[in-house]
């Protein structure tokens, strides 16, 4: 039996020997993506900034340019603990308390030189609006194209009411991103080349499949992973690197360390005592508080929906080199944060059955109503309708004076507490005669 | 072994002892204000009620924690939330609450229950004391009353005002506002209750309205809250003078459970 196994439950912070082999290497990967853009031994490859959501990364990449991507820059930051001098620099600025932080941290930290303790972020050389679903987001794009002087292609992406993408969706989609190709060889002055897309798109499906892969080991009982806190992790690669070697080769590794924990039973914790599914925007401020707070309960994430705002890639979708266009418009369609609410809770229920997870924590974010609205709705729908017990907490994902942690680790004990109660006395009356 | 366990309840404001004999009768109890230095206020409050129960601390076989300082009642051999100790005190003393609304100094809780005591769901107010017992203290004192004094003045309102403020400090200055436009403070008292009452039902209807209805906590004892709680839901709410103590009660029921074997 391992160190991890016969660790106490309690311990604070994350256990290293948990996370080994796969965590370093994501290390490394950061450090050399950021260290890239300071490095003055390469030509500077044209950069262009972009949102996760329905991101278009592969067009982006077959043309040469690099992507920087500024919510992952401010999750970045904001685990660090270097969100709050950028937020409250861009307060200074004008920008009110109310406005999304990924959007303050990011204006802010553009305003101070944009140097970061993981790196100096580039300036850019365009700006790719790729999810028009937050107006909040399509603001943060106009001001950073005036601020640049950097021209912006905004991404017109209809919302999802339907589980299958509509023909004409599809089509409207398809054509914007022939006027984005035709912008792009205006600015590289380089002729598109669909064979190169073809050979991005293999490599991105590739990563998909390692992702998926690595996701649904969040089925096994005991988990071998942690399906949010540790996935936060992963969803680098699949998010900024999709496209690249790198990114697929690194979910080799993931999957190949999963392996291993499963054959020396060594798991995110000793007694895997509740399984989680896990929705909402993590509090990145205070994301090691936040994990012991579930730790501390026997509570593992065997899945959750955050690590899925880069593509609903485990419910079945794959970029297709053979379909270039349509599978990019398809995924950009498809984003979790694109889906309607009904949509939305159909694959929350589905996860419930799926990974039989025995409860539901929803994090509800101050910043960010695009996502949160209706958060409180789905709890009462968990409860109510579907059974399931649900808790509902809420704090920020990048300004930590939102972040109370007596508040929420009251509420997470006596809804831990409740679901423990509950449990011992089905147990007894499963025991009693009769 | 002499099964008397107690349950100690260190909230925002007070701390509550309950020592409960064998056969679940209340030996003692005490309450006492939560100072600076609460592992003694613990300790003071343990002392206390062992005082009134007659006993020594050697005769006491288990001791729960809970409330905001649970995890300072080092003495202690469990530690349960004010949630789930709340729920079994007020199923205790009313086996058919469904419903249990506690209003202490800084928190207000709407906690939905089953028949045994369990809680099926809850909800809590968050980052903001509007709506608590604190709400009522700055109030009081911007009227210049004791805090024991409004619950009954609420009741002799002719034509309450409407305080539409949700924010403790913003309702004082309401408050100082009606004063000096001479409004009777009688009328503002049944206003602030009113406006209490309005916040703690869309807590209520949170986690779903369904009498009984039992009210804990310290603001249970305002007799004008609960008139003002009453009036707002349309069912009776149950009170009584042990409401207040219903957290730390819970909290040696749990105790009790967990010495004979069973999950706290």
């Amino acid at each position: 039996m391992s160190d991890v196994v016969s660790a106490p439950a309690v311990s604070g912070g994350v256990s290293r020997s948990f996370l080994r082999d796969a965590r370093g290497l994501q290390r490394k990967l950061v450090e050399e993506y950021y260290g890239a853009f300071a490095s003055v031994d390469q030509p500077r490859r044209p950069v262009a900034y972009m949102l996760v959501g329905g991101n278009l990364t592969e067009i982006l990449r077959s043309f040469g340019y690099d992507v920087v991507f500024p919510e992952i820059v401010a999750l970045n930051c904001a685990i660090k603990h270097q969100s709050l001098e950028n937020i409250l620099h861009a307060e200074s600025l004008g920008y009110g308390l109310d406005v999304c932080g990924y959007v303050k941290n990011d204006l802010g930290l553009q305003d101070l030189g944009g140097k970061t303790s993981f790196g100096q972020i580039p300036r850019p050389d365009l700006l790719v609006c790729s999810f028009s679903g937050c107006y909040v987001y399509v603001k943060w794009w106009e001001a950073l194209a005036e601020s640049y002087g950097a021209p912006l292609f905004m991404f017109d992406v209809p919302y999802m009411r339907e589980e299958t993408p509509r023909q004409e969706d599809i089509a409207y989609l398809v054509s914007q991103l022939w006027e984005l190709v035709h912008l792009l060889e205006k600015r590289t002055g380089r002729a598109f080349d669909m064979n190169e897309l073809k050979r991005v798109l293999a490599e991105s499906r590739r990563a998909e499949d390692g992702w998926v892969e690595f996701l649904r080991a969040g089925r096994l009982r005991p988990s071998p992973i942690e399906a949010y806190f540790e996935s936060i992790f992963y969803m680098f690669p699949i998010n900024v690197l999709r496209g690249t070697p790198g990114a697929a080769d690194f979910y080799d590794v993931v999957n190949e360390e999963v392996r291993a924990r499963v054959r020396d039973g060594n798991y995110p914790l000793p007694e895997e005592k509740f399984r989680v599914l896990v929705e909402g925007v993590p509090p990145y401020t205070n994301y090691r508080t936040f994990w012991d707070f579930f730790r501390k309960w026997g509570a593992v994430s065997v899945v959750a929906t955050y690590p899925k705002v880069g593509g609903l890639f485990d419910r079945g979708f794959r970029h297709d080199p053979s379909r270039p266009f349509e599978s990019i418009a398809e995924y950009s369609l498809g984003a979790y944060v694109n889906q309607s609410w009904p949509l939305r809770r159909k694959i929350i229920a589905d996860y419930v059955k799926e990974y039989q997870a025995d409860a539901v924590i929803i994090h509800g974010i101050k910043s960010c109503r695009s996502f949160t609205a209706g958060q409180g709705d789905l709890r009462d729908w968990l409860i109510h309708d579907q059974g399931v017990p649900t808790l509902y907490i809420e704090s920020d994902h990048q300004d930590p004076r939102y972040f109370a942690p007596a508040q929420i680790k009251n509420r997470m004990d006596a809804f831990f507490e409740s679901l423990e109660q509950r449990r011992a006395v089905a147990a007894a009356a499963g025991a009693a005669p009769g | 072994m002499t099964a008397v366990v107690a349950g100690v309840d260190i909230g925002s404001t007070t701390a509550k002892c309950v020592v409960l004999g064998e056969d679940s009768r209340i030996l003692g109890k005490s309450l006492s204000v939560v100072g600076v230095d609460i592992v003694k206020d613990a300790e003071r409050a343990l002392e206390a009620a062992l005082a009134d129960a007659h006993l020594s601390r050697p005769e006491v076989s288990f001791i729960t924690g809970t409330g905001y300082g649970r995890y300072k009642v080092y003495f202690g051999q469990l530690v349960v939330t004010e949630i789930s100790c709340h729920a079994r005190g007020a199923n205790f003393l009313f086996p058919g609450t469904r419903l249990v609304v506690d209003i202490g100094g800084q928190d207000t809780k709407a906690i939905r229950i089953d028949d045994k005591g369990e809680v099926v769901d809850f909800a809590m107010n968050d980052k903001c004391a509007a709506g608590t017992g604190r709400f009522l203290d700055v109030c009081a004192n911007a009227l210049g009353y004791d805090v024991g004094e409004i619950g009954p003045l609420s009741l002799q309102a002719r034509r309450a005002v409407k305080v539409t403020s949700t924010c403790t400090v913003f309702a004082e200055s309401e408050v100082t506002s009606y004063v000096s436009r001479g409004k009777d403070p009688k009328d503002i008292l049944a206003g602030l209750h009113a406006s209490i009452a309005n916040r703690t039902l869309s807590l209520m209807q949170r986690v779903g309205v369904e009498p009984e209805v039992t009210f804990t906590g310290g603001v249970s004892q305002n007799e004008g809250m609960v008139h003002a709680l009453h009036r707002r839901l349309g069912v009776p709410v149950n009170v009584s003078p042990l409401s207040q103590y219903l957290g730390a009660l819970g909290a040696a029921l749990h105790g009790r459970e967990r010495l004979s074997g069973g999950a706290a």
